[in-house]
């Protein structure tokens, strides 16, 4: 007994000191009902790394993209679904099952076209039902797999191929073979850390038959190094037991990145593009021999080209003549490789093919903007515009309302465009304001000016938005200047304080106080200046790259402080983070005091806060030194100190942070693998998974007015997380209660709306923000048992409506569109549809009643007029009551029919009871009068009988409802004369009432016949 | 009924408290869920059932009845202006709706009939008998369901004839832990426009009605997408239903 007692008692302690403790929300627990919505633009697309076909289903196209994940077409490649949103959508490379297609998925994430860019992958993955679930399998840090070969005859043996790390050296590369279907894994051919397999593929006809490609690069911050002893190209013929070179015909020397192809209808014939030591080796080389010996066929520019980024050759399933290989424009030879020819007109950058399996004319090409189709053979391209995977390296917003979203594309310029649009956001609503590649775009704080630029600076353009004037002003060497070290993605900023202020960062940070006419340099060089790091123009090993993509020490990020304008940080790509607190006289660089960060860490972000002058974030990302370790950083005393903020939740390395302008803990942080929220300043931080896949967030922006967050995603375009003011009033307070109601801001009663959209089917359309009024509320735990319901009502309590409510744990958002339902109209033959549209209300405080089990709750929210609107108070509430008053009129007319229905029904049954004399009058009569009240007869479509009383008063009704001004001198004249009627046919029923069903009611008196029971007008109103 | 209900709340939280302590099996958790909403027997004894209940569309709120019979008969029926226009109708026979345009009764296409009558074996719950059916169901493991967690149970029904092709029935459930009742259900859209795309269903408000637990709140839409509410009104076992109301209405 004592000993059970002295046990509750300790586990009374444990409680106590649980309750002690802060309470911490994770994941969708934190977030509950908010949800993203994605506006892409699709019309430019992205990058696309793999195409697959069904081996027997022409219908089916599976591709996998730079940044977007995995997308599945079931009807030929007209659209395309998601389906790998829970996963890395850095994509690799997917394979079917030839023995399963339809089930067995397999995808092998990490991109394989390592430009600079590039994002990372983290494993193998399978599905088993189609696609609809995928659970990782192993090869967590091969960060790019470039191949997967399954045998036709044996679903248990496959091969799979990982090109590996990019920037640093791993032993997870080379071929690996399972022959239990993946659940084990040998290493079968590798070569060193450095070297890894850009190609593994098996004979189609002969599954002990295997050619691999063995690649040894590298690639830093500031270089790349394709080539070297190592690399290879291999065969093997007893299914990977050995592995024999096979170069007979290969020049001497090392090798580069090696493309290889066997063509599926002769296994003899393979083809290899080699990129070599000397230029008049390169080029496409072929074997009749299953590789015994090899043949230069062609060097042409468009097989020779940037190897690292092109390096796929597809040979026509049907015909082993025809072979195409990826490049600037894609080439297609059709004499088995001796000449080649460009494909047709299409985005460049082309990354791989896919030939229908029984129309070779019909095939796909997957390139930095997008897929395409072709019907005729690779002459004739067609974009396939519902791919929203295009690549933000940045966004910004503007103040505009609605708000518009700023941004430059991987390969695909800069744009701007609405956060909302009439029928959703579609191709049509993005403006293009610059070319080449796209980066930094920043609107000016208050004239219709933009700033973009391209790579490396080479221009940096100011465009007047209303005029459509461009204006080149980057900031160019003057006498006495080093050369100018722009980074490939050139950072600019504005001033909160002065808005004519624009920033630029070389190794210098550049600033001008007339929007770019005059520049002044600021600083000393910022960087570290390491001379090693700037040799660009021996970059790329075999092949020489020097695109100016890898620029290094340079300066990265810039921020203005919003509290003073004399402070101003710097972040360079070579790991400092620069302070100045007058305004660039002075520099302090503070990186020495930022514990465990490793050295030259790249400076990807600073945000300078708005809750003081000395505070400020820093991200880091360390994946160009092989360092994915997620880093962010705090100080409030300039950098003299910074803190880790940074938790064990994060998973990916960091490239951007967000703070809130009101809620110093609320902070928001882009990683390479998704979008993370703290409510506690970083001690917990939750990947907000809610519509939001694992995607590179490049960058994150807070729309002051709307609290929209905004995310630049490189692989799913623009992301919206509308309104995340609920996010900050979730203090240890409210989440200790059960049920809470969360503040909302008033709801302005939105006056455009416009004729929709243009899009065709097929086009991707971004969902706009709802502009419904938001109720909101935070549970402790899910609502499951028992009735949980939600009224609006009028502040004297009348119930204007019912909501179903949301039921999640954490935050739950409900909409209500400020209507209540549409009057109830007569019944008819047919439908009047004018008497669907519901009853707006007007401004004002509506009462919440939300109902769960025996506990009620409320609150109000306040419904606002547009301020910028130009109607008057006047206007509206005669608009109001105008409405309100036909709105019950077609009641009445609906209950006069109903009452009408009910004496005829009744004089039937009269008539039929003997009272044929009296009741016959009062059917002829009543149903003489109904035909002029509704429509009787027809159907709802071109069938339709000539409008009556209640068509006639719902149109109007609708025209007057919808509107936003009064009724209109005619509207008010045909109300009139619609009155006027109702009116006589009110009379003609009283006056048939008190004449022939009187008659008939004392027929039926005199044989004791129950008489019409009719419900009251509000108990027929409320039946209905 | 409420005394009912606590019960059964205490019940559920003392079976999570029996069976948190060792891995679950599939069967364990279907078997537990049948039991929670009132046993095999009892829903294996009902007849049919009409669900009264209502959406809203855009600020216009729409009554349903919905009838689900024991012998796969079935009909939604929707009122507005004080016309009833009936859709996804089904005799055991032909399948049919009526037409907006014409409000005349169609047929619908030969294909969705046929699918339609391989439910017929599911009232008033799929999961009752699934092996008996041919069914098979697998444990995926454990997943959170908006903060909720849940197991997730994939159920494979009789294929469907889809566009000529046969293709897998396939359904995921997700049972909280704790309670043993579907928070949510999805299904990959297999035709359309939107094929490929996941269809949910989330349930709340699970209520007590003679004896069995119904939800009556259900959102469906597509995942991470838009979605639309119903709510329930009532749910009425056993209703009275004339043949009449199920038949094609020959002219």
């Amino acid at each position: 007994m004592k000993k059970a007692y002295l046990s509750i008692a300790l586990s009374l302690g444990a409680i106590v000191s649980t309750f002690a403790q802060d309470i911490v929300l994770k994941g969708d627990a934190l977030f509950g009902g908010l949800q993203a919505r994605h506006i892409g633009p699709a019309l430019m697309s992205g990058r696309i790394i793999d195409l697959e076909t069904h081996p027997t289903n022409d219908k089916v196209l599976y591709v996998g993209t730079a940044g977007g994940g995995v997308w599945k077409s079931s009807n030929g490649g007209s659209s395309f679904v998601p389906i790998f949103d829970e996963h890395t959508q850095c994509i690799g490379q997917i394979a079917l099952d030839p023995s399963n297609p339809d089930k067995n998925i397999w995808v092998g994430t990490g991109e394989i076209w390592t430009r600079n860019s590039v994002s990372v992958g983290d494993g193998l993955y399978k599905s088993t039902d189609g696609g609809v679930n995928f659970k990782k399998v192993g090869f967590e840090n091969s960060e790019r797999i470039s191949s997967i070969e399954i045998n036709p005859n044996n679903s248990q043996e496959m091969y799979v191929g990982v090109l590996g790390a990019l920037w640093g050296d791993s032993e997870e590369r080379g071929v690996f073979k399972s022959s239990d279907g993946g659940a084990t894994w040998e290493k079968i051919l590798y070569i060193d850390q450095k070297t890894g397999c850009g190609d593994v593929i098996l004979d189609p006809n002969d599954p002990n038959t295997l050619y691999a490609s063995m690649w040894e690069f590298r690639r830093t911050g500031w270089s790349f190094e394709s080539g070297g002893n190592n690399s290879a190209l291999y065969k093997s013929t007893d299914a990977g037991k050995t592995w024999n070179k096979i170069h007979n015909g290969f020049p001497a020397g090392k090798l580069g990145r090696i493309a290889v192809a066997v063509a599926p209808s002769d296994s003899k014939r393979i083809y290899a593009v080699l990129e070599t030591e000397k230029d008049k080796d390169k080029g496409l080389y072929r074997s009749d021999d299953a590789g015994a010996s090899w043949e230069l066929l062609n060097g042409d520019f468009g097989l020779v080209v940037r190897p690292f980024y092109f390096s796929r050759i597809v040979v026509d399933p049907k015909n082993p003549d025809v072979v195409i290989k990826g490049g600037l424009f894609g080439s297609i030879s059709r004499d088995g490789g001796k000449t080649f020819r460009n494909l047709g007109n299409m985005h460049a950058d082309i990354h791989d093919f896919a030939f229908n399996i029984n129309n070779s004319d019909q095939m796909f090409a997957g390139t930095d903007g997008g897929v395409y189709r072709s019907w005729d053979g690779g002459n004739t391209m067609e974009i396939v515009a519902n791919l929203p995977v295009s690549q933000f390296y940045h966004i910004s917003v503007d103040n505009e309302e609605p708000y518009n979203i700023y941004g430059g594309l991987q390969d695909n310029g800069s744009w701007y465009g609405p956060s909302q649009s009439p029928g959703g956001i579609e191709a049509r609503d993005w403006n293009v304001v610059g070319v080449g590649d796209g980066f930094r775009v920043l609107r000016h704080p208050t004239k219709r000016i933009l700033y973009s630029e391209m790579q490396g600076a080479d221009n940096v353009w100011r465009y007047d938005m209303d005029k459509n004037q461009t204006k080149t002003i980057q900031p160019l060497p003057v006498k006495g200047d080093p050369k100018l070290r722009f980074n490939w993605n050139a950072p600019m900023a504005i001033s909160d304080h002065q808005p004519d202020r624009f920033y630029m960062g070389s190794q210098f940070l550049h600033k001008s106080e007339d929007m770019g006419n005059t520049w002044e340099i600021i600083s000393p060089d910022l960087t570290t200046n390491d001379k090693s790091k700037q040799q660009q123009e021996n970059s790329g090993g075999l092949s020489k790259d020097n695109s100016g993509a890898e620029n290094h020490c340079t300066i990265f990020t810039i921020a203005e402080s919003p509290v003073d304008q004399n402070v101003i940080w710097v972040g360079t790509d070579d790991g400092n983070v620069q302070v100045t607190q007058d305004g660039g006289k002075t520099w302090t660089n503070t990186t020495p005091n930022i514990s465990g960060l490793p050295a030259n860490t790249w400076v990807y972000h600073i945000e300078a806060s708005v809750h003081g002058k000395g505070t400020a974030y820093a991200v880091f990302d360390g994946h160009t030194s092989n360092d994915k370790t997620p880093y962010a950083y705090k100080t409030t005393d300039f950098g003299q100190t910074w803190t880790s903020i940074i938790s064990e939740d994060v998973y990916g390395f960091v490239r951007s942070i967000q703070e809130d302008y009101e809620s110093e803990n609320l902070l928001f942080l882009g990683t390479e693998f998704g979008l993370y929220a703290t409510i506690d300043g970083g001690k917990n931080w939750s990947r907000f998974n809610k519509g939001i896949p694992p995607v590179a967030v490049h960058f994150l922006d807070l729309q002051k007015q709307t609290n929209d967050l905004v995310l630049g995603t490189h692989g799913r375009g623009i992301i919206i997380v509308d309104d995340i003011s609920p996010m900050r009033q979730l203090s240890q307070e409210v989440l200790a209660k059960n049920f809470h109601f969360l503040e909302t801001k008033p709801t302005i009663i939105q006056e455009s709306g416009g004729f929709g959209g243009t899009a065709t089917e097929r086009e991707f359309v971004g969902r706009n923000r709802s502009s419904a009024a938001k109720i909101m509320y935070y549970m402790k735990k899910r609502h499951i048992f028992g009735k949980m319901s939600l009224e609006i009502q009028d502040m004297d309590g009348n119930t204007l409506t019912e909501i179903s409510p949301s039921k999640s744990k954490g935050i739950n958002i409900v909409t209500w569109s400020y209507n209540i339902r549409p009057p109830r109209m007569a019944k008819g033959k047919t439908f009047s549809f004018g008497g669907f549209t519901p009853a707006r209300v007007p401004a004002g405080t509506y009462k919440v009643v939300l109902t769960k089990g025996k506990e009620t709750f409320e609150t109000t929210i306040e419904l606002i007029n547009d301020p910028k609107s130009d109607r008057t108070e006047a206007d509206r509430m005669t608009l109001h009551k105008q409405t309100m008053d036909i709105y019950n009129t077609c009641e009445d007319l609906a209950y006069m029919v109903y009452e009408l229905d009910e004496i005829v029904a009744k004089a039937e049954e009269v008539s039929k009871n003997g009272g044929s004399k009296t009741a016959k009058p009062v059917i002829s009569e009543l149903t003489a009068l109904k035909e002029t009240l509704v429509i009787t007869t027809g159907d709802n479509y071109v069938g339709s009988a000539e409008p009556q009383l209640r068509e006639k008063l719902a149109t109007l009704y609708s025209k007057i409802a919808q509107g936003f001004d009064p009724a209109n001198a005619s509207e008010l004249e045909n109300l009139a004369l619609l009155t006027e009627r109702f009116d006589k046919a009110k009379a003609d029923f009283a006056k048939i009432k008190s004449k022939r069903v009187a008659k008939m009611e004392k027929f039926m008196a005199g044989k004791s016949m129950e008489p019409v029971k009719l419900k009251t007008r509000e108990e027929y109103l409320k039946d209905q | 009924m409420r005394k009912l209900k606590i019960t059964f709340m205490v019940g559920a939280i003392m079976a999570m408290a029996f069976t948190t302590t060792q891995a679950q099996d599939v069967d364990e958790i279907i078997s537990t869920y049948l039991e929670n909403i009132g046993g095999v027997d009892a829903l294996k004894s009902l007849k049919g059932m009409k669900i009264t209940a209502k959406v809203n569309q855009g600020g216009m709120e729409i009554p349903l009845d919905i009838y689900q019979m024991a012998d796969g008969r079935q009909m939604t029926s929707i009122s507005f202006q004080g016309m009833t226009i009936k859709q996804g109708v089904f005799d055991g026979e032909t399948l049919w709706g009526t037409n907006f345009q014409t409000m005349k009764a169609e047929k619908s296409d030969s294909e969705a009939t046929s699918n339609q009558k391989l439910d017929a074996n599911d009232f008033p719950d799929a999961l009752i008998d699934y092996k008996e059916k041919g069914y098979t169901a697998e444990l995926l493991g454990k997943e959170d369901m908006d903060g909720s967690e849940t197991f997730k149970v994939k159920l494979v029904k009789e294929p469907r004839m889809i566009d000529g092709v046969e293709v897998d029935d396939i359904t995921y459930y997700y049972f909280d832990t704790e309670a043993f009742i579907p928070l949510a259900q999805e299904s990959e859209i297999n035709q359309g426009p939107q094929k490929g795309s996941i269809q949910q269903i989330k349930f709340s408000d699970y209520q007590e009605v003679d004896g069995l637990y119904f939800p009556f709140s259900m959102t469906q839409g597509i995942k991470d997408g838009m979605s639309q509410p119903i709510i329930i009104d009532a749910i009425e076992l056993n209703p009275e239903v004339a043949d009449a109301d199920f038949a094609f209405p020959e002219e």
